[in-house]
């Protein structure tokens, strides 16, 4: 049998038998010692003036760091307070039976998802998602807009914070009420555009274990052929109530996602820290979070997004780290600084997707105007960065090519990230009966290509 | 060592983070018989501003952050012993804060961000930690007699908690009593204003500030 899962029983013994371990321990006294230590003994070193790097020592170095790392530090579980540790052996038995590729969806909706390599020509694997929450009666036509997109292989859908009149409250009766009606309403919009099969990502509304396992029914809700998320906390820490999910997805039979984002300027410190945590949470994510696939979104402590230098760079080297040395599957998700219908979000897009599939990266795209905005996200961000991810597969673009590129896209938008334009809402990007963006966002999206061509960046079409 | 010298090691040795280094140049201070107060507040005090403006401006993370922040801490603690034993009259803290995350929400460096801006600005912080019982805010809050409640959400999902803290409040006619403040990724000035907060901030490095303006005036 292929892993995932990786001995199920294994993770949840070790959760309650490893090593005792307080939190503030683990953190200070063993995760940022160590992660200085393998910083230094491997040699890691951000350079800004190469944020897409080609220096495959480089990319083999911090794989090394990383697995060093996790084999010294492990996970905590927080619930339990025992750390949850590998012998190298067990890593590698892991690594070596993952399988490698999916097929994600079922009938012709249905697509493979596969590792990638470094300037690897296969075109990678398409995940759209809004990232935020919407009001409830935008949910349908939101989840249309971006099912339609004709380059999506997968679709995660919007967040309710609202249900029927009431707030939705995690751990509340109407988390469960309201993951439901995500759950339901998701299929139906896929439904309505002639995608039944595609992928699903479900269920954001649920934060709860309790609201997830409440989701899962192949008739009206999540079925076996969709994916689910087992975050971690910041980091590499996880909690019962995650393990809960882990087990439950497993069990139920769907794919299992790990949801990972090192946080820049917290406990990783900068780049090079942020990166080799970034590998360590992969492999955490295939054993402890026992995941089919990851989604993986390092971002700025300051600024919640991460299409800065040294983030671009963070990214870069995880994905050609994880492609020199597994078969990891895993997306890259987009965070930008600036919002829809502004030029700085289409160029941050674009400079998300070239660097992540270069390296070796599938896509995730894309969380806007710093996430943190109800309503503040459309599928043309998205439609922008696939766009282009897509077309550097096609055009067999190289480290060199994009590192040259991004150092200019970088000059048009790094200074403007910290206070970057808000832009506007889906509401007022798109016409809702028709799940349609606005002539403006059309033509801005036009514009903004032909600026980027001439910048060297590659479309699909 | 001259005085200057001595305090310029001080200074140092917070940025450092040397724990033992702190306490014995703090010891050697006290022998000489120099002002706590002058300590805490020429030195500890603009040491830690110093630090937390660098980790605003990103040059040092969140590791040096809270290891300065525990050796002015442990520092603080000898200095205002000593100011007991010798029953001088020792700084009172501006106030009593009351912090956590949300119910619901696990995520915590945010929220241990803003203890040490606020413990650094002369605040008492009591940190309730993460995934906390609204009602659990307000309890504590009148257990310890606090001034301030401040919440800390990083997801949108449970956002919604900040909101319940003061409808409880309100409920339970004891909003007047304490000055609410909220923070986290997906907050903003227009949900502060939504729920009737008193305060907001971006960064968690901006908590001290908004603590203080609002204690001082007494926007309550």
């Amino acid at each position: 049998m292929v892993t995932p899962p990786w001995r199920i029983n294994e993770i949840l013994d070790r959760a309650e038998t490893g090593p005792v371990c307080l939190e503030k321990d683990f953190d200070l006294k063993i995760l940022v010692p160590e992660l200085r230590r393998v910083i230094k003994d491997y040699d890691i070193q951000f350079d800004p003036l190469t944020p897409v790097p080609s220096d495959n020592s480089l990319a083999d170095s911090m794989w090394n760091a990383a697995m060093d790392l996790y084999l010294e530090v492990g996970t905590l579980c927080t619930d339990t307070h025992r750390r949850i540790i590998f012998t190298e052996d067990e890593i590698k038995e892991a690594l070596g039976n993952f399988p490698g590729k999916f097929t994600f969806g079922y009938g012709c909706d249905s697509r493979e998802i596969t590792n990638r390599q470094i300037e690897d020509t296969k075109r990678p694997f398409c995940m759209l998602s809004p990232d935020i929450t919407c009001d409830e009666d935008l949910f349908v036509p939101m989840s249309m807009a971006y099912l339609q997109e004709p380059l999506a292989d997968g679709v995660c859908a919007p967040i309710l914070d609202e249900i029927e009149g009431m707030p939705i409250r995690s751990g509340y009766p109407t988390e469960v009420k309201g993951s439901v009606a995500h759950a339901m309403m998701f299929r139906e919009a896929a439904r309505r555009v002639g995608r039944p099969g595609i992928f699903l990502k479900s269920v954001g509304t649920a934060e709860s274990d309790a609201a997830q396992i409440a989701a899962s029914n192949p008739e009206w809700g999540e079925r076996l052929t969709d994916g689910r998320f087992v975050a971690s906390v910041t980091e590499l820490k996880i909690n019962n109530s995650l393990l809960n999910k882990m087990v439950h997805f497993h069990t139920y039979g769907c794919f299992v996602g790990a949801l990972t984002g090192p946080i820049l300027g917290g406990y990783t410190g900068g780049a090079e820290g942020t990166a080799i945590v970034g590998i360590a949470y992969h492999i955490q994510g295939l054993l402890v979070n026992q995941a089919h696939f990851q989604n993986y979104f390092p971002f700025h402590l300051k600024h919640t997004c991460n299409t800065t230098r040294e983030l671009l760079w963070v990214i870069s080297t995880t994905y050609q780290a994880l492609a020199r040395n597994s078969n990891l599957i895993s997306t890259s998700n987009g965070f930008t600084a600036a919002g829809p219908c502004t030029p700085m979000v289409l160029k941050e897009a674009a400079a998300h997707s070239l660097v992540s599939v270069v390296s070796g990266g599938n896509l995730w795209e894309i969380a806007v105007a710093k996430n943190k905005h109800k309503n503040y996200a459309t599928p043309m961000e998205a439609r922008m960065a696939v766009e282009v991810g897509c077309g550097a597969a096609k055009e067999k673009y190289s480290r060199e090519d994009v590192n040259e590129i991004i150092l200019n896209l970088l000059k048009m938008y790094e200074d403007k990230i910290p206070d970057a334009p808000l832009g506007k809402n889906f509401r007022e990007c798109y016409d809702i009966r028709k799940c349609k963006p606005s002539t403006e966002y059309m033509n801005l999206y036009k514009n903004s290509k032909k600026e980027l061509i001439d910048y060297g960046v590659p479309f699909i079409y | 060592m001259t005085l200057e010298s001595l305090f310029e090691a001080l200074k140092r040795s917070v940025e450092e983070f040397k724990l033992e280094e702190a306490k014995n140049i703090t010891k050697e201070l006290l022998k000489a018989k120099v002002d706590p107060l002058k300590v805490i507040n020429d030195v500890l005090g603009p040491t830690m501003e110093e630090v937390g403006e660098k980790f605003d401006k990103m040059e040092i993370f969140l590791p040096e952050l809270m290891g300065a922040a525990e050796v002015m801490k442990e520092t603080t603690a000898i200095l205002t012993t000593h100011l007991k034993e010798s029953a001088i009259e020792h700084p009172k803290p501006k106030g009593k804060v009351i912090l956590g995350t949300v119910h619901g929400d696990i995520h915590e460096i945010g929220k241990d961000i803003v203890k040490i801006m606020l413990e650094v600005s002369g605040f008492e912080v009591f940190d309730l930690g993460r995934d906390v019982p609204s009602i659990q805010f307000i309890e504590r809050a009148e257990e310890v007699g606090a001034d301030i409640i401040a919440l800390s959400a990083l997801m949108t999902t449970t956002m919604g908690s900040q909101k319940e803290v003061i409808e409880l409040l309100e409920a339970l006619g004891k909003r007047e009593n304490f000055i609410v403040i909220i923070g986290g990724a997906p907050t903003s000035e227009t949900w502060q204003k939504e729920i009737g907060a008193d305060g907001w901030t971006e960064t968690a490095g901006g908590a001290g500030k908004l603590a203080t303006k609002l204690i001082e005036g007494k926007v309550k």
